[in-house]
């Protein structure tokens, strides 16, 4: 050991030994930068602990102030004296995270600004730790105290940057804010809309149906974060550029298209495009692209120019549930609420509100039979407005109930099998001009009704069966495929 | 904790038992309830995260409706949550998973690998009943043709439904996840694979009631063989009040055992027995208030209202001979045909929900009667001609209108010959599948004449549109009028629902 380096003390010595490794490491990023080539190496394999290791030298780096800051107190002073032990750690920590990174960087077939912006950091960050680590030492010193505070403070700044243009890296852009409330955005000034400015225009073919496809599948991979294979789909110039191993599409060549070549693959073959966990593109997605590669692969061809494309196919709108306001509810049915509590009392279980949000009502009278005469009919005048649906099958009502029948007005279904009723009655429904359905199976009404039947505006179906209407009697146009025998 | 004997009375004792109390809270009380406090902290951020969207404040909320009656009329009528299409429902569970490859699934391709072996890659990762090695592909027995407006693929098993073609509205996506018979169909029929959940039926009889209240408002119709595999749970009401359970019926001779008064005994006397009994069953409820007793009490009534008309609705002689042959009823018979016309008969009565079982579709090909070339032919014979009757009844006099039907099984058949033990096996006969079957709706709010989803070309796995049976659940719960999140019923801490936990989805595409 030469005499210079004995006086040297023994920190200093440790120090130069882990600055070896550092600027090692420096070299290596600048000779050997990432150049988004995928090696199946050692380093790869190695690369992978990379997230892993560096939450040790995060932790241990946040922990350092914290130390220092509570040995101020005298009754934590016992604390200071660890910080130094664990300033040690998180300097090696740092120095194989970074290590760690630079293998994960060069095999793991990443490039791009951001990542090269994310190993110098960790680089720097190392080197800060250990001129800490060294100032640390000097302590006693005034001069030294405020030095080694600014240190630890920039060094700590440097770790949260770093950390988070990892997250960056791995985790999107936006990893953070992504969710962030609308009003906490403005606070910090961020974009409110974090989309990327200026997509291809929607008119073109390109833009409306090609660039949506990549915009799903591959930017995560190829796009402004990351270029794996120095390959970007996120804009026309340089998805015709292509990436390291050439062009991807071959204006008018779908064969020698490499991106369709991939695209077609067995999803299990190792060039398959997108990478497993990926969603893989559908069979509409694929023959959009073929179209387009054939048809020469322009920015400028116009939405409409191909006419066999596939079209989005448009989901059915999925069903919705809307929330009944019971406070309306209520108000709509103040007038009818004694009238039908009444007459509920008078027919339990058949009259009723047709939901819980309206204040129409159905009424099924046919389960009282022979019982429910005109009489009982009559006494739903009050509330004539409001049925909407009406059984009155196997009742005892005759024509003398056609005029209470007319009175409700908004009548959509209207049921009368088996009943005494005649043409007469349905001759009185001429103003029920919401009449969907209309049932005299069964009854004695004859071919005559069927003009007055045909005027209903609403009539869908006219059922028939087992009256002197037969299959074969000539139809008004208006009723055809409308009447069931 | 405080006993209630010890219980301070002014407020001052109050206060001074409070300040005792917060002194004896130590350093560790305080630290364990900070630990908890955090803890819980954390899963209120990780609910509010990963919970369904229905269940943060979305655009509904997950509280129930307002299924309060009057305690005397648990089966009083309620209105829907919003206008619905079906008003009641007519379920013909096929029991044993009829083969949708005989029926419905045409798969020329499948046809012309009959015989080949089996893909590894349909048996990778499966389990099956009884397959066993490497089973043969087996095409379809017998032949397909289009038929109707529609153009839908039909066999030539089911000559009468298939003038209804066009009334059908066919899903050939539907999936299960339980392969064997009992938990499948108490999966279909309860939402639930396991035992004690309340039944399809109970739950709509629950929701809406029942208009006519002298008779069941939820009918079960078996036609004779063997009760399904699933057991009665399948018209239980689980959870529910057993007042919303499914009633049986017998379906020959009485339908309902000593619903006659005996001998001696006049309907008056009766009334006044049951006047007694009901007071007293009343006093036992404001003393206890077990919901049960109120079940009991409505039991009774039921009955002595069902003396008039039970017998009556479920008697097919009341029917024309001309009716009768239209569905090849045969009075004192336990069949299917019966059951079919007694179901129009009860539709027609303002019966809620009429289920009817089928059996012996459990076509494995292990004996002449599981064989899909002899009893699966006599299976079809014996349903073709009353159900395709019921829905010509149902259509003619307007009832389709607002009546649901359902046809189905609780699962499917396989593509391949099963081969019990490895062998091939005396009869041809398909094992289950639980990743396809076909299913039919017809009627109230269903779209007719339509097929929705699509299996692969061996009829093996859905590719198109698949239809969870919880979906299917949700769907006819909408055509019902609810949102099958607000009818549910809080039970062991649960909002439960037909559609149990997992999100169910309405099939729009089908909705007329």
């Amino acid at each position: 050991m030469t005499p210079a380096l004995r006086r040297w003390s023994q920190r200093t010595r440790f120090a130069l030994l882990v600055l070896t490794p550092i600027l090692l490491l420096s070299i290596l990023v600048i000779a050997f930068p990432p150049d988004g080539t995928q090696r199946a190496q050692w380093a790869q394999f190695i690369g992978r602990f990379h997230p892993i290791a560096v939450h040790l030298p995060i932790a241990f780096i946040l922990l350092v102030p914290v130390l220092e800051l509570a040995g101020r107190n005298s009754r934590f002073a016992y604390l200071r004296p660890s910080a130094d032990f664990v300033l040690g750690l998180a300097t090696v920590g740092a120095v194989i995270a970074a290590s760690l990174g630079w293998c994960l960087a060069r095999s793991g077939g990443y490039s791009g600004p951001l990542l090269t912006q994310h190993m110098w950091s960790g680089v720097w960050l190392a080197t800060l730790c250990l001129l800490c680590w060294v100032l640390r030492e000097r302590l006693t010193s005034r001069h030294g105290e405020f030095l080694y505070s600014i240190a630890l403070s920039i060094t700590v700044g440097l770790m949260t940057w770093t950390g988070y243009r990892g997250g960056q890296l791995s985790q999107g852009e936006d990893h953070l804010t992504e969710f962030m409330p609308a009003g906490l955005r403005k606070l910090l000034m961020l974009s409110v809309d974090t989309k990327i400015a200026s997509p291809p225009s929607a008119d073109t073919f390109y833009g409306a149906r090609i660039h949506p496809i990549f915009a799903e599948h591959c930017f995560t991979c190829h796009g402004p974060e990351k270029h794996k294979s120095n390959l970007r789909l996120d804009s026309y110039p340089s998805l015709m550029r292509g990436g390291k191993h050439g062009a991807v599409i071959r204006a008018g060549n779908v064969p020698s298209s490499e991106l369709f070549r991939r695209i077609t693959l067995p999803a299990t073959d190792d060039d398959y495009m997108p990478k497993e966990n990926k969603q893989p593109l559908s069979a509409d997605e694929v023959k959009l692209i073929q179209l387009w590669i054939t048809a020469g692969a322009s920015a400028t061809l116009p939405l409409q120019a191909i006419k066999d494309a596939p079209v989005p196919t448009t989901a059915v709108a999925e069903v919705t549930f809307e929330n009944i306001d019971f406070a309306a509810v209520a108000k709509e049915r103040v007038g009818l609420a004694p009238a039908i509590a009444q007459l509920q009392k008078r027919f339990p279980n058949l009259l009723d509100y047709e939901s819980r949000g309206s204040a129409d009502l159905t009424l099924n009278a046919s389960l009282l039979g022979e019982k429910f005469e005109d009489t009982d009919l009559a006494s739903l005048a009050p509330v004539a407005d409001h049925i909407v649906i009406a059984d009155f099958s196997r009742t005892a009502i005759t024509d003398h109930s056609a005029e209470a029948i007319a009175a409700m007005r908004r009548l959509r279904s209207l049921r009368l099998v088996h009943t005494k009723i005649t043409d007469a009655t349905v001759h009185s429904l001429t103003g029920l001009d919401q009449l969907e359905s209309l049932n005299i199976f069964g009854t004695r009404t004859t071919p005559a009704v069927l003009p007055i039947v045909a005027s209903l505006p609403k009539l869908r179906h006219l059922y028939a069966g087992e009256t002197t209407i037969r299959a074969d009697s000539p139809l008004p146009a208006a009723l055809k495929g409308k009447v069931l025998f | 904790m405080l006993d209630e004997q010890d219980q301070p009375e002014t407020a001052e004792a109050q206060q001074e038992v409070r300040r005792t109390l917060l002194e004896a809270q130590t350093r560790r009380h305080f630290l364990r309830s900070l630990g908890g406090g955090l803890g819980t902290l954390f899963m209120g951020t990780l609910a509010a995260k990963y919970a369904p969207p229905a269940f943060a404040a979305g655009p509904y909320s997950e509280t129930a409706l307002d299924f309060t009656r009057d305690a005397s009329n648990p089966l009083s009528v309620l209105p829907p949550q919003f206008a619905a299409k079906a008003r009641r429902v007519i379920y013909l569970h096929m029991a044993g998973a009829p083969s949708q490859l005989e029926l419905f699934e045409h798969k020329p391709e499948l046809t012309r690998l009959d015989g080949q072996d089996c893909p590894a890659s349909f048996l990778a990762g499966k389990r099956f009943a009884f397959i066993n090695g490497v089973p043969k592909l087996l095409g379809s027995q017998y032949p397909f043709h289009q038929t109707g407006q529609s153009g839908q693929w039909i066999s030539d098993r089911l000559p009468h439904l298939e003038k209804h073609i066009d009334d059908l509205c066919i899903i050939k996506s539907m999936r299960t996840d339980q392969f064997n018979h009992a938990p499948a169909q108490l999966l279909v029929h309860t939402g639930n694979a396991r035992l004690g959940y309340a039944s399809f039926g109970s739950w709509v009889l629950y929701g809406l009631g029942t208009e006519n209240q002298n008779l069941p408002g939820f009918i079960v119709l078996l036609s004779g063989g063997k009760t399904p595999d699933g057991g009665k749970q399948l018209w239980g009401s689980g959870f529910l009040p057993s007042v919303y359970q499914g009633v049986q019926c017998r379906s020959h001779g009485e339908p309902v055992l000593y619903l006659e008064n005996p001998p001696s005994v006049s309907r008056p006397l009766r009334r006044s027995m049951l006047d007694v009994i009901d007071e007293i069953n009343k006093q036992t409820y404001a003393e206890f208030g077990n919901p049960e007793t109120v079940t009991r009490i409505a039991q009774y009534e039921l009955a002595f209202r069902m003396q008039m008309e039970a017998t009556d609705a479920m008697d097919v002689r009341k029917e024309p001979g001309s009716v009768r042959a239209r569905y090849a009823s045969k009075p004192g018979e336990a069949s299917f045909a019966n059951n079919c016309l007694v179901a129009r008969r009860l539709a027609e009565r303002g019966v809620r929900f009429i289920q009817l079982y089928h059996w012996g579709w459990d076509s494995h090909g292990s004996a002449a009667n599981e064989a899909l070339n002899i009893g699966f032919v006599k299976r079809c014979r014996e349903v073709d001609q009353p159900i395709a009757a019921l829905l010509d009844d149902l259509k003619q006099r307007g009832l389709l209108e607002d009546t649901l039907v359902i046809w189905g099984g609780e699962f499917g058949r396989t593509s391949m010959r099963e081969n019990r033990g490895g062998q091939q096996m005396k009869f041809v006969g398909r094992d289950h599948n639980p990743g396809a079957f076909t299913i039919w709706l017809a009627g109230a709010g269903v779209k007719p004449g339509i097929t929705h989803g699509e299996t692969d070309d061996m009829g093996y796995e859905i590719v198109k549109d698949p239809v969870e049976v919880r979906d299917l659940h949700a769907t006819m719960l909408y055509l019902l009028g609810f949102d099958h999140h607000k009818l549910n019923y809080r039970f062991q801490g649960l909002q439960q629902k037909l559609t149990s936990v997992k999100p169910a989805r309405v099939v729009g595409e089908i909705l007329a």
